[in-house]
C-alpha cells in the first residue's frame, strides 16, 4: 500500500523518539564502547588507556564469566517461559467476563507494582531458613521435615530466585497480552463456534494468530529485560552462595560497582550481542511477515 | 494533527534548553558561589551526605544538624543530605557523583573507600587544618594514623568520627545451662561453642546453636578474629596458620554449631537468630547492644574476643571527609571538627551507642559504665581493619562471601579458599 | 468463548485455577502486610503467626507523621505520570511510522531502538550525571523524566508497534478509501481501537518510572526523593527495619492499584467499543 517515493512522514514522526534517546545515551554509550577496549579500572586511575582486545581475551578465559552466562540462559529460559505461560493463562481468564473483574485485574498487578527493593527483601524473607513462612507452610503440609535453607543451598538457591522473578513478570505478560486480545474480533470465535471447533482449536487457531505480533514483541521485550535485571537477585543473595545465583548481569554490576569499568563493559556488550543474536529470529520472522 | 505541532515546538525548545545549558558550565551544584573565607558575617551553605542506620539516626542526624546552624559562629548553613547505606553502595554513588562533577562538600565515610577516592585525586588534604585546630589533640594519635594509612600515604584526608569495636555478645543463662564460662582462651571459646550446641526438647534436633556465624557480606570480620586466633593474620592468609584459622570456621559449620543458614546469613540473620534464642553466641557491636537489652535484659553480657596464638577484632569506622572540589573548605572542616570533637560527636555516640573517638566524651560516665561500651574499650587494643587496598571493596563485597560459602559447603578446601582470598586481596603472583 | 457451561465445570475450568493463581501472586503481598503490622518479637519467634497476635499500626504512624511519607509519593507519582505521558505520544507516533511505513533505515532503527535497552544502566551511570549536570536538570524531577523517557521509549515503541501490526490493515484502508487522509484514519479509527493496548503501554511506562531505583538515587536530593529511594533509606547497616519497610511497600502499592483499577475499564474498549463499523 506504500508509496515508494520518499515520504518525510515517517522520519517526521520517529525524530522525537530519536531525539530524546540520542540526547540522553548516545555519548555515554560510545563511552562504554570504547572503555571496552581499555584498562579502565577506577581503582586504579593512572593505569588507564587502551589495551586492545585484551579485555575481551580476559573475559573469555574467565570460568566465572561462562558460569555466569549458563545461569544467564537458565534465568532467562525458565523465568521467561513460565512467565509467558501463566501470563497468557491468566490474561484469558481476565478477559473472560466474571463479577468483580475489575478487582481482579487491578490486585493481579500487585507483584509488578511492588517496589523492586522490596520484592528482593520480601522473598529472602519468605525463603528465610529460620523464620520463612514457606518453610513453615511446607512443614504443616508435610512436604518437608526440616526447614530448608532456601537462599543459602547451592541447590536450591537458583529455582527461588527464578520462582520469583515468574512472580514478578506474570502481570507484564497478562497484561500486554489482555491488552492485545482486545483486537481480536468477536466474529472471528462466533464463526468459530458455528463450525463446532474446540478450545483448544479456538485458541491455536484464532486466538494465538491474531496475537502473534504482540507475543512475539512482549517476549522478546521480556526476555531482553529479564537478562538485564539485577535486582531482584542481587537484593536476594547479591549472587551467592559461592556465586551459585550470579547471572551475567549481576556479574557485570559486581563488577561495576567495584569500578572496573573496562572489565564490565566488555561483559555488557558480550551480553548484548549474546541478546542481539537472540533478537535475530525474531526479527526476522517479523520483517518477513511484514513484507508479506 | 494539532499535537504534533505542539510535540515538535516542545522539542525544539528542549533541545534549545539543553545546547544553552551546556555551554555554560555550573559550578559544582553544591556549593554556592566563591568565597572562600567563611569567617566574618559572609553566610556560606555547604553541603552534606551521610547515611543513617535507622530512623532514630536520621532524626538525630537533623537535630545536629540544626544545632550547628544555630550555633557556629561563622554564619555556616549546613544542608544535610540522607542517602541510602544500599549494602556500601553508598560510597560508590558517592563516587558517581563527585567523578560526574557534583557531589556534596563534605560526606559521612567508611575507611574502605579511600583508596578509590585518593587515587582520583578527589579528597581535600586536611593535614594543615588539623595542625591548625584547637581540639586535635582530643583524638588520639593512633586513630589518625590509621586514617593515613587508608589513604595510602602519609596525609590524612579523612576526619575521625567514631568507631565500633567487634566483641562476643553471649547469653549467661545458655551458658549457665551448659555449665560453661566465659572462655578465657580461643580453645575455650571453640569449645564453648560446642558445648552451648544443644537440643533443648530431646527431638534429635539441634534447638540451639553455639554461635551466629556471618557467612554474608560483612562476615569477614568475625571471621579475621578466627584467623588471628590461631596466629595466623591479613598479610598472609596462606600461612598454615591462617589455614587453620579457616579450617576451624569450615569445621563449626560442617559439624552443626552454626545455623545451616550461615552462607546467607547477614547482620539481619545472626541478631534476630540471637535474639529468638537460636544462638547462643553471636559477634558484633555496641551498635545492637540497646536492641539486645530490650529483649533479654540482664540476660545478655559481653566479652571481648579471646586470645589464642593472635588475638585480633575488627574496628569499624565511620568517619568524614571533605571533597577537594568543595569551594568552602573553611566552613566544611569547621562542621566536621564539630562532628569529630564538639557536641555533634558527644550527640551521635550516645544514640548510635558507637565508642567516640573524642578523649574528653569517651570520659562521660554513659561511655565509662557502660558493659558492652567496656568490651568494646577492651578490645581496642589489638582492634584492627582489613588491609586498605584499592582491592578491598570489591573483596569484601563479592570475593569473600562466595569464597567463604564454598569452602563451607565443601566444595573448595580451606587452602584452596585461602589462596583465593589471598590473591584477591594482593593479587596475582 | 460463548459456550453454555455448567456451574461446575466454570468452577474448575475458571474460578479454581484462577484462585490458585491468584494466592500465589498475593501471598507475598499479603505476608508483607502481616509483616508490617507486626511487632518485632513476633517476627522472629519460634512460630509462625499468620496473623499477629499483637497488632500495631505504629509504623504507619511513624511513616507519615514523622517521616512525611507522602511527599516521596507525590514527588514519584509527578515523575512517573510525566513520563507516561511524554513517552506514550512520543513513542506512538514513532510506532505507528515503523508500522505503516516502509522506509530507509527503518529497520536499522527498530534494531537500535531494542539494543539501547540491552545495556546496563550502571555502565552509562557516570556519564549521565555529568550530562544531567550540564543541562542544569540534577536534582529536578526533569532529570529523572529524561532518563526514564530514553528507556522506557524503545520498549514501548516495539510494544505499540506489536499491537499495531495486530490490528488489520483494512480498517484504515477503508476509511482512506472513504477519503479520511492519514492523519484523519489515524486519529478516527486506529486511535481508539489501539485504546486498550496504549493503557497497557502506560502502565508498563508508569511501573518502570516507578520503581526504579539507580538513577532515582543519583539524580535526586531530599526535596525530590522518589519512593524506592525514600524506601531504601530504611535499610542501614544495622540491617531491615521491617515495620516500616514493608508499611511503606503497603502504602505505595494501593494507591496505584486503586489507579489501575479505573484504567483497566479503558482495556475492554477498542474494538468492541464501536470503531469497527463495517
Amino acid at each position: 500500500m506504500q508509496r515508494k517515493k520518499t515520504n518525510i512522514w515517517p522520519y517526521l514522526l520517529i525524530t522525537p523518539a530519536v531525539l530524546i534517546i540520542i540526547a540522553v545515551v548516545l555519548v555515554p554509550a560510545l563511552n562504554a564502547i570504547l572503555m571496552s577496549f581499555q584498562s579502565y579500572d577506577l581503582r586504579r586511575p593512572s593505569s588507564i588507556g587502551f589495551v586492545g582486545l585484551s579485555n575481551y581475551i580476559d573475559v573469555l578465559q574467565d570460568k566465572l564469566f561462562w558460569a555466569s552466562l549458563w545461569r544467564t540462559i537458565l534465568w532467562v529460559v525458565f523465568g521467561v517461559g513460565f512467565q509467558f505461560v501463566f501470563g497468557f493463562i491468566l490474561a484469558n481468564f481476565l478477559n473472560k467476563s466474571f463479577r468483580g473483574r475489575g478487582v481482579v485485574r487491578a490486585v493481579s498487578l500487585i507483584p509488578w507494582v511492588t517496589p523492586g527493593v522490596l520484592i528482593g527483601l520480601m522473598w529472602r524473607w519468605i525463603y528465610d531458613g529460620s523464620y520463612g513462612v514457606l518453610n513453615d507452610l511446607l512443614m504443616k503440609v508435610g512436604l518437608i521435615h526440616e526447614p530448608i535453607a532456601f537462599l543459602a543451598q547451592e541447590s536450591t538457591v537458583m529455582p527461588s530466585v527464578i520462582l520469583t522473578i515468574i512472580w514478578q513478570g506474570i502481570p507484564f505478560f497478562a497484561l500486554m497480552l489482555l491488552a492485545g486480545l482486545q483486537g481480536v474480533p468477536g466474529e472471528l470465535y462466533e464463526a468459530a463456534d458455528i463450525d463446532g471447533a474446540t478450545g483448544f482449536q479456538k485458541l491455536f487457531r484464532i486466538t494465538i494468530p491474531a496475537i502473534k505480533n504482540t507475543i512475539f514483541v512482549t517476549t522478546l521485550l521480556r526476555i531482553i529485560w529479564v537478562a538485564n535485571s539485577v535486582d531482584v537477585i542481587f537484593n536476594m543473595t547479591g549472587g551467592g552462595p559461592a556465586y551459585a545465583s550470579q547471572t551475567l548481569s549481576v556479574y557485570v554490576f559486581n563488577k561495576a560497582n567495584a569500578l572496573n569499568l573496562g572489565y564490565s563493559s566488555t561483559m555488557s556488550l558480550l551480553l548484548t550481542f549474546l541478546l542481539l543474536l537472540v533478537a535475530i529470529p525474531y526479527l526476522k520472522n517479523m520483517f518477513a511477515n511484514q513484507e508479506a | 494533527m494539532k499535537r504534533k505541532k505542539v510535540l515538535a515546538l516542545t522539542l525544539a525548545l528542549a533541545m534549545a534548553v539543553t545546547s544553552f545549558a551546556g555551554c555554560a558550565k555550573q559550578p559544582a551544584a553544591s556549593s554556592s558561589a566563591a568565597g572562600s573565607q567563611a569567617a566574618g558575617g559572609e553566610p556560606v551553605t555547604i553541603t552534606h551526605w551521610y547515611w543513617a542506620d535507622s530512623s532514630d539516626y536520621s532524626a538525630k542526624m537533623k537535630e545536629i544538624v540544626e544545632d550547628f546552624n544555630k550555633s557556629n559562629k561563622s554564619n555556616i548553613t549546613v544542608k544535610a543530605e540522607e542517602y541510602p547505606w544500599d549494602g556500601g553502595a553508598y560510597s560508590e554513588n558517592l563516587f558517581n557523583a563527585v567523578m560526574g562533577g557534583g557531589g556534596p562538600d563534605t560526606a559521612a565515610w567508611k575507611l574502605t573507600a579511600t583508596p578509590l577516592f585518593t587515587a582520583n585525586n578527589l579528597l581535600a588534604n586536611l593535614d594543615d587544618y588539623v595542625a591548625k585546630w584547637e581540639k586535635k589533640d582530643d583524638i588520639d594519635q593512633n586513630i589518625y594514623n590509621i586514617m593515613k594509612q587508608a589513604g595510602g600515604s602519609d596525609k590524612l584526608y579523612v576526619m575521625p568520627w567514631n568507631i565500633q569495636v567487634l566483641y562476643v555478645y553471649y547469653r549467661p543463662s545458655i551458658f549457665k545451662k551448659a555449665g560453661v564460662e566465659v572462655p578465657k582462651t580461643y580453645e575455650e571459646f571453640l569449645e564453648a561453642i560446642k558445648k552451648t550446641t544443644m537440643d533443648t526438647n530431646g527431638d534429635g534436633k539441634t534447638d540451639v546453636y553455639g554461635f551466629g556465624m556471618r557467612g554474608a557480606k560483612g562476615g569477614q570480620e568475625p571471621w579475621g578474629s578466627f584467623i588471628y586466633g590461631r596466629g595466623g593474620s591479613f598479610e598472609n592468609l596462606t600461612s598454615p596458620e591462617s589455614v587453620q584459622g579457616m579450617q576451624d570456621f569450615i569445621d563449626l559449620y560442617k559439624n552443626g554449631y552454626v545455623p545451616p543458614t550461615a552462607t546467607q546469613d547477614g547482620f539481619n540473620e545472626i541478631i534476630a537468630n540471637f535474639k529468638s534464642g537460636k544462638t547462643a553466641m553471636t559477634i558484633h557491636h555496641t551498635g545492637s547492644s540497646k536492641g539486645m537489652v530490650e529483649t533479654f535484659g540482664d540476660d545478655v553480657a559481653a566479652f571481648p574476643f579471646p586470645k589464642g596464638k593472635g588475638q585480633w577484632t575488627s574496628m569499624g569506622d565511620t568517619e568524614n571527609v571533605i571533597f577537594e572540589a568543595s569551594k568552602n573548605k573553611d566552613a566544611a572542616f569547621e562542621w566536621v571538627s564539630y562532628l569529630a570533637a564538639g557536641e555533634g560527636q558527644e550527640k551521635w555516640c550516645k544514640i548510635t551507642g558507637n565508642v567516640p573517638v573524642s578523649k574528653t566524651v569517651q570520659e562521660l560516665p554513659e561511655f565509662k559504665d557502660d558493659k558492652f561500651m567496656k568490651a568494646s574499650i577492651e578490645g581496642q587494643s589489638y582492634a584492627g581493619i582489613i588491609p586498605i587496598k584499592d582491592t578491598t571493596t570489591e573483596w569484601i563485597s563479592t570475593i569473600w562471601p562466595n569464597t567463604v560459602a564454598s569452602a563451607l559447603s565443601g566444595k573448595e578446601s580451606a587452602a584452596d579458599a585461602m589462596k583465593t582470598l589471598q590473591e584477591g586481596l594482593y593479587g596475582k603472583k | 468463548m460463548q459456550h453454555k457451561r455448567t456451574p461446575m465445570q466454570n468452577f474448575l475450568l475458571l474460578y479454581l485455577p484462577l484462585f490458585v493463581m491468584l494466592l500465589f501472586l498475593l501471598f507475598p503481598f499479603y505476608w508483607t502486610f502481616v509483616t508490617s503490622i507486626k511487632p518485632e518479637a513476633e517476627l522472629y519467634g519460634s512460630v509462625v503467626t499468620y496473623w499477629p497476635h499483637n497488632l500495631t499500626f505504629e509504623s504507619y504512624r511513624k511513616l507519615f507523621v514523622d517521616f512525611n511519607f507522602l511527599k516521596p509519593m507525590g514527588n514519584s507519582f509527578v515523575v512517573a505520570i510525566i513520563t507516561t505521558l511524554i513517552t506514550l505520544t512520543v513513542s506512538m507516533l514513532a510506532s505507528y511510522s515503523f508500522s505503516r511505513f516502509r522506509f530507509a533505515g527503518r529497520k536499522a532503527f527498530m534494531v537500535l531502538f531494542l539494543t539501547n535497552n540491552m545495556f546496563p544502566t550502571v555502565l552509562l551511570l557516570i556519564p549521565l550525571y555529568a550530562i544531567m549536570r550540564s543541562m542544569g536538570l540534577l536534582y529536578t524531577p526533569a532529570s529523572l523524566v529524561l532518563s526514564y523517557a530514553t528507556f522506557t521509549i524503545p520498549f514501548s515503541v516495539w510494544l505499540l508497534n506489536g499491537f499495531i501490526n495486530d490490528l488489520p490493515l483494512s480498517l484504515e484502508e477503508a476509511a482512506m478509501v472513504d477519503g479520511c487522509n492519514r492523519a484523519q484514519a489515524f486519529t478516527r479509527i486506529i486511535f481508539p481501537v489501539l485504546v486498550p493496548c496504549l493503557v497497557a503501554t502506560g502502565v508498563y511506562i508508569f511501573m518502570t518510572s516507578w520503581n526504579e531505583y539507580t538513577f532515582a538515587v543519583m539524580f535526586t536530593n531530599e526535596r525530590n526523593r522518589t519512593i524506592p529511594v525514600a524506601l531504601k533509606n530504611l535499610i542501614g547497616q544495622l540491617g531491615v527495619q521491617w515495620d516500616l519497610l514493608t508499611a511503606g511497600g503497603i502504602i505505595t502499592i494501593i494507591p496505584v492499584c486503586i489507579m489501575f483499577f479505573f484504567a483497566q475499564k479503558r482495556l475492554v474498549e477498542g474494538l468492541t467499543a464501536g470503531a469497527v463499523k463495517g
